[in-house]
């Protein structure tokens, strides 16, 4: 928001709802971070802090859907800012769930680590479609902070590589299992831990649509993407 | 701007309208359709000349010398800037609400038949029928049914604005004209008075002028934006208000303006 409104007090609000959504992004884009650390190193404890924190993502949510409804029953806002102030409601859910998938992956790896599975399972994939997640989550957290469309759309397209690799873990995890069936219980865990890094792109990227919801007025969800980039870049 | 309402029908039509208060020119070139049947609303800051538009609808301005437009505007097809044109006439076709409900000092039966008087001749079972069929229309008819003889002046400020209303429906007109009609009113009144425009558009079109920019987005279909003499944009209200196509009307509405 450039321009300021006749009310500063109007201002303040939305901006403290906007830096509150940053906040929220930041603790989970660390949520994730430390979710993806632990499973790199098996590190059971690291997985644990990351449970600890859920609850702390929670409250955010809550906390932050408070102040929306707020806003709204106060202000009646219309336009970019009635826009701003549905988009911050949608991404916050988003942001949680994405905490929710973080909470997931700690919560499998103190299971793998428990039954001290065998664990001959190749997941690079994982570990990179992981850091693409995480990177995603930046940027998209980053375009919802500057408004900015074209960095949006760019993040829309990323995911699709996320899911590649998603794609293309699962085959390489079948025949994994099939060779070996003693690992199955382990490889589904694993799998379990895939798809939340699938997911976790996927939260990026609907953060990313309300960006350009915000910014253009134009609900670009379920668009094609070359569609998209035009509404991004009008 | 110019919003394409071409699958509609128009009551009113203005081309190339300006307005002039002496020398100062009010209006300037405006161009818009106000559609049957509908609502539309003017919103814009004081002195943009929603209210001088929508007083050229009925000539209203014609009581004060010094004023005058140009251009036309087609009610019906029949552009009502002519000067031959019967205003009398032209008012009982084109209703006008004001921001002050000006019930007449009379009993509120009175208030409703005066003006039928004027310009029909019905036995006194057949006004009985109108007062009760326009009280009905405005909302008003089970708070004042057993009252009728009492003075107009005694109801409360909105259930005078419903008389009003009442009276402007009585003559039965094509278009309502309702320049900030709730502005004097309190929240509950106000809210029968809007939920009375939801109504009323399934026979009449209706204009309304308001400084409530909710009002405008609760209660109408179009959202025409002025600013400085100047119809800045005109689109369906539900566009007006989620993304509006100026800027000027984005500053507006969201309370950036200034």
């Amino acid at each position: 928001m450039t321009e300021k409104h006749l009310s500063s007090q109007f201002d303040a609000d939305l901006n403290t709802i906007n830096a509150h959504l940053l906040e929220m992004g930041g603790l989970v884009e660390a949520q994730v971070a430390n979710a993806m650390k632990a499973f790199s190193t098996m590190d059971a404890e690291l997985a644990s802090e990351v449970l600890a924190k859920e609850k702390t993502v929670n409250d955010f949510e809550i906390n932050i859907d408070k102040e929306c409804a707020e806003i709204l029953a106060r202000r009646q806002p219309t336009a970019k800012d009635l826009r701003l102030v549905l988009a911050i409601a949608k991404a916050i859910s988003n942001l949680e769930r994405v905490g929710d998938e973080a909470d997931h992956i700690a919560a499998r790896i103190k299971k793998i680590v428990e039954v001290n599975a065998p664990y001959q399972i190749n997941v690079a994939e994982i570990r990179i479609a992981g850091q693409m997640a995480l990177g995603l989550l930046r940027r998209s957290l980053d375009a919802f902070a500057r408004m900015d469309s074209k960095a949006a759309a760019t993040i829309v397209a990323d995911d699709l590589e996320i899911d590649n690799e998603f794609r293309g873990f699962v085959r390489k995890l079948n025949s994994y299992m099939s060779e070996d069936p003693r690992i199955i219980s382990t490889a589904l865990e694993i799998l379990f831990i895939a798809k939340a890094v699938e997911r976790i792109g996927d939260h990026a990227k609907n953060i990313s649509e309300f960006v350009i919801y915000v910014d253009k007025g134009m609900d670009v969800r379920h668009l094609p993407h070359d569609q998209l980039i035009q509404e991004a870049n009008k | 701007m110019t919003l394409d309402t071409t699958n509609l029908k128009n009551a009113i039509e203005v081309r190339n309208l300006d307005f002039f208060y002496g020398k100062f020119k009010g209006l300037k070139s405006i161009n818009l359709n106000i559609a049957e049947n509908k609502v539309t609303a003017f919103i814009g800051p004081s002195g943009c000349g929603k209210s001088t538009l929508l007083r050229t609808f009925n000539r209203m301005y014609d009581l004060y010398p010094g004023q005058r437009a140009e251009g036309e505007i087609n009610l019906y097809g029949e552009n009502i800037l002519d000067k031959e044109r019967d205003l009398n006439l032209l008012r009982s076709k084109v209703g006008m609400i004001f921001q002050k409900p000006t019930p007449f000092p009379m009993s509120i039966y009175d208030n409703i038949a005066f003006g039928v008087k004027l310009y029909e001749n019905l036995n006194k079972a057949d006004m009985d029928e109108r007062v009760e069929w326009a009280l009905n229309k405005a909302a008003l008819w089970n708070e004042v049914k057993e009252k009728l003889n009492q003075s107009g002046l005694s109801l409360s400020g909105g259930q005078q604005q419903r008389l009003c209303i009442a009276r402007g429906v009585a003559v039965k007109p094509s278009v309502l004209l309702l320049d900030e009609p709730t502005s004097a009113l309190d929240p509950i009144s106000t809210g029968k008075v809007e939920e009375l425009v939801h109504e009323l558009k399934n026979d009449y079109t209706v204009a309304i002028v308001t400084h409530n920019m909710q009002q405008a987005a609760r209660v109408s279909d179009f959202t025409a934006f002025m600013y400085l003499g100047e119809l800045i944009e005109f689109n369906e209200t539900k566009q007006i208000f989620l993304k509006p196509d100026r800027k000027e009307t984005e500053d507006y509405i969201t309370g950036r303006f200034g």
